[in-house]
């Protein structure tokens, strides 16, 4: 049997959910899950294009809304240019639309976080298996 | 800038018009669709479409009736303080 190094598996574990934030469903499509990984991407990103299609690029707001934005920045990086545009373009949005709208966003980014973990779980098991019988 | 480029930037630039009223609570069912489709796709090791939406449409069915009886009884509590 063969063994691998703690230090490779961490690495392993940490590619996998470094891609699964970059791209929501990265992680799985590295393990070889394509299903999941459609699914999950398809789903994440409708859920948060909905959220900024209700309450515009306003909704992220990394000045005065801090922990949505935390939450919303779980869907991908590409959040924290959002986030400029959002800064520098001066889109206000209130009420209603703001309130749906955030939790559109952050929900998506919750989701992609538990993801996230999923890709990790399954990585892990996957190299605690035996290896060439 | 072409029309389509401008109405796209114009959909995610302007809020959309939402009241405050009971029709915008049904904004939490495609959250909760997307909720109950992500949550299975990360339980379920492998994947058969009727398997899977099976699952999705009873967890999707069972967070909407818990919301539902949820409501329910805070109205039913509220009326009987007010009252």
């Amino acid at each position: 049997m063969a063994s691998r190094s703690k230090e490779d598996n961490l690495f392993y574990l940490l590619i996998v959910g470094l891609f699964g934030w970059i791209i929501p469903g990265g992680g799985h499509l590295i393990l070889g899950k394509n299903k999941h990984a459609i699914i999950i991407f398809v789903t994440i990103v409708l859920t948060f294009c909905t959220g900024l299609y209700i309450g515009s690029v306003g909704v992220i707001n990394s000045v005065n809304a801090k922990p949505w934005f935390l939450a919303q920045l779980m869907n991908s990086p590409a959040v924290i240019a959002l986030a400029y545009i959002s800064k520098v373009g001066g889109y206000a949005v209130y009420a209603r639309p703001n309130e749906i709208g955030q939790i559109y966003t952050s929900i998506a980014g919750l989701l992609n976080l538990l993801c996230i973990v999923n890709a990790i779980y399954w990585a892990h098991l996957r190299r605690m298996e035996p290896v060439g019988d | 800038m072409s029309i389509a480029d401008a109405f796209i930037t114009a959909s995610f630039t302007v809020p959309e018009k939402i009241h405050v009223d009971p029709h915008s609570m049904l904004w939490l069912l495609p959250l909760v669709a997307a909720i109950a489709i992500v949550y299975k796709t990360t339980k379920i090791p492998k994947i058969k479409a009727v398997n899977f939406i099976r699952e999705v449409v009873i967890l999707f069915g069972s967070i909407v009736v818990f919301m539902v009886a949820t409501a329910i009884t805070l109205c039913v509590l509220a009326w009987l303080i007010t009252e």
